[in-house]
């Protein structure tokens, strides 16, 4: 037995440590997870950093509320079990928030401690819990749970797919998962590279959620492999959690010439090619010795400039705001940075120049900091005659996601707002019913391209309203 | 159970029937058949809606998904409890004061106006119905400044910082600071970070001449809203050396403040203190803080009569996070009840115009302003808010000393690299509070908060949205019936001056001036009645706001009188003045003294044995900083309670002797009272047992007893000697004589007394080291 931690000082005493990042030259070899796993003893220090404020802006500002403050505690007592119970009890993939999750624009970017001291580090400590725990033998305790003769149809196995099904099954429903990919997940497995969340993670969790009584039904797309309709007929109710794969475009000229790649085909052949799930050898975008451009400042600008790195290729990411304007986190850039991306800010792409129908490079315009916008995110503003022509062989395109509604909604009667989103409100007497009362929603298809937190509470949400709905 | 220890009740039994506490939201159907005679004044609750709230309680309970709620009562939790502070609260205050952002304070306002019910005072809304007028006809800002105080908050609970920036804040503003009861450090008297409120709390630390004689206000702090009952707790980690020094106590030593006043028992105790305080500061005013309570408006009736200058009505929100949960969960009352019922009571008693009422609890907008003052308050006390704009972030870890933004914490690395408070910041909260005052009462067409103190017929009740809340009923609050609306709902005077015009400080302020002024000392024959309180007060003042407490010391001025001496002979007494008393004294003598010499001896001509008979009566040396105190008889029980530096030696005591003692040195010639040395953290006392009985006597939790003849305690021995020796030839006592005639025989009846803690052989290195 180790003396408990007890020291009301620990938050100066111990500064912000998180687990061991591998050296960039050597993880820029593979593909492989970056952080490595906390040690127990440091878990323990670091969670007892936690000052277990009277108002846990952690736990205020992440998406699904975690009791962030009673898990750190837990923690820095030891008591494993006891942490992925509760961290469980409002997070249906914590070890994979724990890994992705933008912590320093949320947990840890409203800890008191984040105020000079360095916050907590939560993310990591919260990825410990649910490892270790997986790894001692922990699997979710199904036994309270009496099984009703319910069956809800869950069309995707994303983040809100996966979570609607957790609180399904936890409450007797049986779900059944249906996705088009051959793994769980959707773009946790296909979109996010595995420096960021290895894949094992996400089979792991399909077995837990098998085991619990979830099933999946993979490869198999609605609308082709099988229909809305056999679903409504079969089914108690539907939940879509169909995320948004529109990819936005610059509207400037040569985006359609040779080497210029959207985002997501890159990122997921790039997956798809490491994994084995590819189906011809030709989809792979290879970048192996190219020069790169990167465009965009988010999270999957990110992914984009570190899979090409990792490729083998050199990177530079144009974004046309300056550093602290830019979406992603920071954390993200901090990590490209270390891996040799170099970052060309406040630089507006106007036309992508090519010669033979291939990009030979991109040309850009100066900009500076405006005034903010209704977001708060000041505008860009071009500073005239500046334009600038950076040499590439091939462009990746990072401006985002739109949503991209299946054609068969109408049929069903599921509307839509203009901008193609699912209308799915939450605060209404069924959180995220949408117009066909027997079909639910929610993630990205319906709040527009977001993170994985947000579309697991949303998931989450929209469970309670289909029990309500059957009255469980 | 918790709550009725703290408010000193030790047994069930001595509790039942008592009916000390109050229902707040309970129906009379269910208050006459279960808790018959309770006061309860606004309705609430009837036995349907309690059914209809359990049955949605057990239905949730019942439905086997929903999962067991994690409650939220203590610390905020999504979807829990509603907290007043909550993070978004905090967080857009935060940005409003660091900006000056007029948007942000909205955006604040009306998280906090429109939260809901959360307060009863939620349930009253402003009449929508009344002329508005022009918000340029409504008095300026500077004038409400001047109705803003902010709340009772120690230099020890709060770091200097923090503390001097409130200072700076509400004096640049023109509003007022309160020390809180943990002294002020003399650099900071007459400058700009001087609190001008100056508190006199149950604990009396850092309470001396020169601090009173320092301030605009002098608040007697009878009990705390967010705590009533008990006294206020400085934890160990937190007194550092700069926190003992002005509190005259030990570093490290955690200070708690008794419950009562040990020199209150009555109203006409409280009168007397009112006196005392305004002997020794004449220019400053006299508050007096009460909690929320039923039957506050007697007490406040009393205190009016009792000539306090104002009247503070302090409501349960507030409190930080150093007050016990227990105490701010179910202690206190809101201060909207007690406010109305001391207005109402003040009016119907036409006292109303003597006296100026305030309010604090809880404040956070100018809609609370609005409210309280159409409530009865004329002025205002924030405390919670104002420290969160300075940065506190409602961690709740006050009590750990490890506040991480450096305002509640006297670490230094916190404090020099943590704490970001500026006293632009607290300023730019209060322009905001005053600002959406102004708005709001062009809204309700009044020009100045003197229109609109007292004005009930601009609020009205709103319905509520529970069958719990429809039930209430809030008119006894608004009512002014039976009260002629001709007696005003001001206070209609500059101050409340008492009726005896204290002859005798009088005239020795006028023998003295000269010599306080010119540093130069004097001797002076006066005969004395009961009728003459507070004797030496004023003199005590003058010297101690011209020279320091301790600023006289080389040049005394004496005064030599005869008689029977009032209550608080040498009341506050300041270094340099020595006060000589043939005959005896009442009550509270040497109370707060600072330092000088206090003799009394029996008159010439009596025959009886002094040790044998009282000399003066109860509280004596309460509170006392310094300075020696010799009585050729007995003193009374409380006997040099909250006793931090004084050098006394009498021939007797009372119970309870030594009580909560941080310092000094005792000698008690003779018998003594049980319990004595209760709650003794430092100094010491000998103690002269003829009778064997001391053991039984004394409090054998904190402190321990030995004898002084044995070889070891030889430095002791002579310690003592040379005390009675300074006594008899000051007093001229006869028993004194006696025993130092006769040492020998009697110096083996001899205890010393002193903290468990403490360390023998540093006792009197510590006594020694004492200016006095």
């Amino acid at each position: 037995m180790t003396d408990r931690l007890n020291n009301d000082f620990q938050f100066i005493d111990v500064g912000r440590q998180g687990p061991k990042k591998i050296d960039a030259e050597v993880r820029k070899q593979g593909f492989g997870e970056i952080y490595q796993d906390f040690e127990p003893a440091d878990a323990g220090e670091q969670s007892h950093r936690c000052l277990e404020c009277g108002n846990p802006y952690c736990s205020w500002k992440c998406p699904v509320h975690n009791h962030i403050p009673n898990w750190l505690k837990l923690i820095s007592e030891g008591n494993i079990i006891e942490a992925v119970e509760l961290s469980h009890q409002t997070n249906s993939l914590p070890e994979v928030c724990g890994r992705v999750c933008p912590q320093d624009r949320l947990c840890e970017g409203a800890c008191t401690l984040n105020d000079g001291f360095g916050a907590v580090t939560i993310g990591s400590v919260e990825k410990y819990i649910t490892d270790t725990a997986f790894a001692m033998g922990w699997k979710p305790d199904m036994s309270k749970v009496s099984m009703t003769d319910k069956k809800v149809a869950v069309i995707g196995a994303g983040p809100a797919g996966l979570a609607a099904a957790d609180i399904l099954i936890r409450n007797g429903v049986t779900p059944v998962v249906f996705d088009r990919n051959p793994e769980i997940g959707g773009l946790l497995t296909f979109g996010i590279p595995e420096f960021k969340l290895e894949k094992d993670v996400m089979s792991r969790r399909r077995e837990v959620f098998a085991g619990m009584g979830v099933e999946f039904r993979l490869n198999t797309e609605v609308g082709k492999d099988i229909s809305m309709q056999e679903l409504i007929d079969q089914y108690d109710a539907v939940f879509l959690g169909m995320g948004t794969y529109t990819y936005m475009k610059g509207g400037f000229p040569g985006e359609d010439l040779d080497g210029v790649y959207d985002a997501l085909p890159f990122l997921i052949s790039n997956v798809n090619h490491c994994l084995g799930f590819e189906k011809d050898p030709a989809d792979y975008i290879n970048l192996e010795g190219k020069k790169v451009v990167v465009l965009g400042g988010g999270d999957t600008a990110m992914d984009c400039n570190r899979t090409s790195v990792r490729q083998g290729a050199s990177v530079i990411c144009a974004y046309r705001r300056d550093e602290a304007n830019m979406p992603g986190s920071k954390r993200e850039v901090e990590n490209a940075r270390e891996e040799g991306v170099v970052f060309q800010f406040n630089r507006q792409p106007v036309e992508v120049v090519g010669d033979n129908g291939k990009v030979t490079g991109i040309k850009v315009v100066s900009t500076q900091m405006g005034e903010p916008d209704e977001n708060g995110r000041r505008r860009a503003e071009v500073v005239p005659g500046s334009e600038e022509v950076l040499e590439a062989d091939a462009v990746l395109v990072a401006f985002g996601f739109r949503p991209s509604p299946a054609p068969w909604f109408a049929d069903f009667g599921i509307d839509l707002h203009d901008d193609g989103r699912v209308k799915a409100p939450e605060a209404s007497a069924y959180p995220f019913q949408t117009t066909n009362p027997k079909v639910f929603a929610g993630g990205d298809m319906v709040r527009g391209s977001d993170l994985v937190v947000t579309a697991i509470a949303e998931g989450r949400s929209a469970a309670e309203g289909i029990l309500d709905y059957l009255e469980v | 159970m918790k709550i009725l220890s703290k408010m000193g009740i030790s047994t069930i039994a001595s509790y039942r029937g008592a009916q000390l506490f109050e229902a707040i939201g309970l129906s009379s159907e269910i208050v006459d058949l279960c808790f018959k005679g309770v006061a309860s004044r606004i309705e609430g609750a009837r036995f349907e809606d309690f059914q209809f709230e359990q049955g949605l309680l057990a239905k949730e309970a019942w439905t086997a998904r929903k999962p067991i709620q994690s409650g939220g009562l203590l610390k905020y939790k999504h979807d829990g409890e509603y907290h007043a502070y909550n993070p978004d609260v905090v967080n857009t205050i935060h940005e409003a004061v660091k900006t000056g952002n007029a948007e942000a304070y909205q955006r604040y306002a009306d998280l906090v106006n429109n939260r809901g019910y959360a307060t009863l005072r939620d349930m009253l809304g402003l009449r929508k119905d009344v002329q508005s007028i022009s918000i340029d006809e409504v008095e300026p800002v500077e004038n409400i400044f001047k109705r803003f105080d902010s709340a009772a908050m120690s230099l020890g609970a709060l770091s200097p910082e923090a503390h001097e920036a409130l200072a700076v804040a509400m004096n640049e503003l023109g509003g007022r600071s309160n020390s809180g009861e943990g002294g002020e450090d003399p650099a900071r008297h007459g400058t700009m970070k001087r609190s001008k409120i100056k508190q006199v709390a149950s604990g009396r630390f850092g309470v001396t001449p020169e601090y009173l004689s320092n301030a605009e206000v002098m608040q007697i702090k009878v009990a705390q809203g967010a705590k009533p009952g008990e006294g206020g707790q400085l934890p160990g980690g937190k007194v550092n050396s700069l926190i003992a020094r002005l509190r005259y106590s030990v570093p490290g030593v955690t200070l708690i403040s008794p419950p009562p006043h040990h020199d209150i028992y009555s109203i006409e105790d409280l009168a007397q203190l009112i006196f005392d305080l305004k002997q020794v500061n004449p220019e400053a005013l006299v508050s007096v803080k009460l909690v929320s309570r039923p039957g506050v408006g007697t007490i406040a009736c009393g205190v009016a009569k009792a000539y306090a200058d104002l009247i503070t009505i302090s409501g349960y929100d507030g409190g930080t996070a150093a007050s016990p949960m227990t105490s701010i969960h179910y202690a206190g009352s809101p201060w909207e009840l007690g406010l109305a019922d001391a207005h109402q009571s003040l009016r119907g008693n036409q006292l109303r115009g003597k006296i100026r009422l305030q309010t604090d609890g809880g404040l956070k907008t100018g809609l609370d302003v609005v409210k309280g003052a159409i409530l009865g308050a004329e002025s205002f006390g924030f405390g919670t808010m104002p420290m969160v704009a300075l940065g506190c972030k409602y961690l709740r870890i006050c009590h750990l000393n490890n506040c991480a933004t450096g305002v509640a914490t006297q670490n230094e690395k916190l404090r020099e690299e943590y704490f970001r408070g500026t006293v632009e910041m607290v300023k730019n909260f209060f322009r905001f509070v005053a600002e959406e005052t102004r708005q709001l009462m062009a809204q309700l067409g009044v020009r100045t908060m003197e229109e609109l103190v007292g004005r009930v017929e601009l609020l009205e009740i709103l319905e509520g949205e529970t069958p719990r809340q429809k039930n209430l009923d809030l008119s006894p609050i608004l009512s002014t019936e039976g009260i002629d609306a001709a007696l005003p709902n001001t206070c209609q005077v500059e101050r409340n001056t008492p009726f005896d015009n204290a002859e005798m400080n009088n005239q020795m302020i006028e023998m003295a001036c000269e010599s306080i002024d010119n540093k130069q000392g004097g001797t002076w024959e006066l005969n004395i009645t009961t009728c003459d309180r507070s004797v030496g007060a004023r003199t005590s003042g003058a010297i101690a706001k011209a020279h320091g407490n301790l600023g006289m010391n080389d040049q005394p001025i004496t005064f030599n009188f005869k008689g029977h001496a009032g209550q608080s002979f040498g009341v506050w007494n300041a270094g340099g003045q020595n006060l000589y008393l043939q005959g005896d004294a009442n009550d509270y003598v040497g109370k707060g003294m600072a330092g000088g010499k206090i003799v009394i001896r029996p008159f010439d001509e009596v025959t009886f044995k002094s040790n044998e008979t009282a000399i003066m009566g109860n509280t004596c040396l309460y509170g006392a900083t310094g300075g020696k105190l010799f009585a050729a008889g007995q003193a009374g029980e409380r006997f040099c309670v909250r006793n931090s530096g004084v050098h006394a030696v009498v021939e007797g005591a009372g119970d309870h002797c030594c009580e909560y003692m941080t310092g000094g040195m005792v000698t008690v010639l003779g018998e003594t009272g049980y319990n004595f040395g209760a709650g003794m953290t430092g100094g010491f006392a000998y103690v002269l047992d003829m009778e064997n009985k001391f053991v039984d006597r004394y409090n054998h939790e904190l402190v321990d007893i030995q004898r002084v003849h044995t070889e070891n305690m030889e430095a002791y021995k002579n310690h003592l000697r040379s005390v009675i020796i300074e006594f008899t030839k000051e007093t001229g006592s006869a028993w004194g004589q006696e025993i130092i005639d006769n040492l020998d025989d009697y110096i083996g009846r001899f205890w010393l007394v002193k903290p468990k803690a403490a360390n023998l052989n540093d006792l009197l290195t510590n006594i020694r080291s004492r200016p006095e």
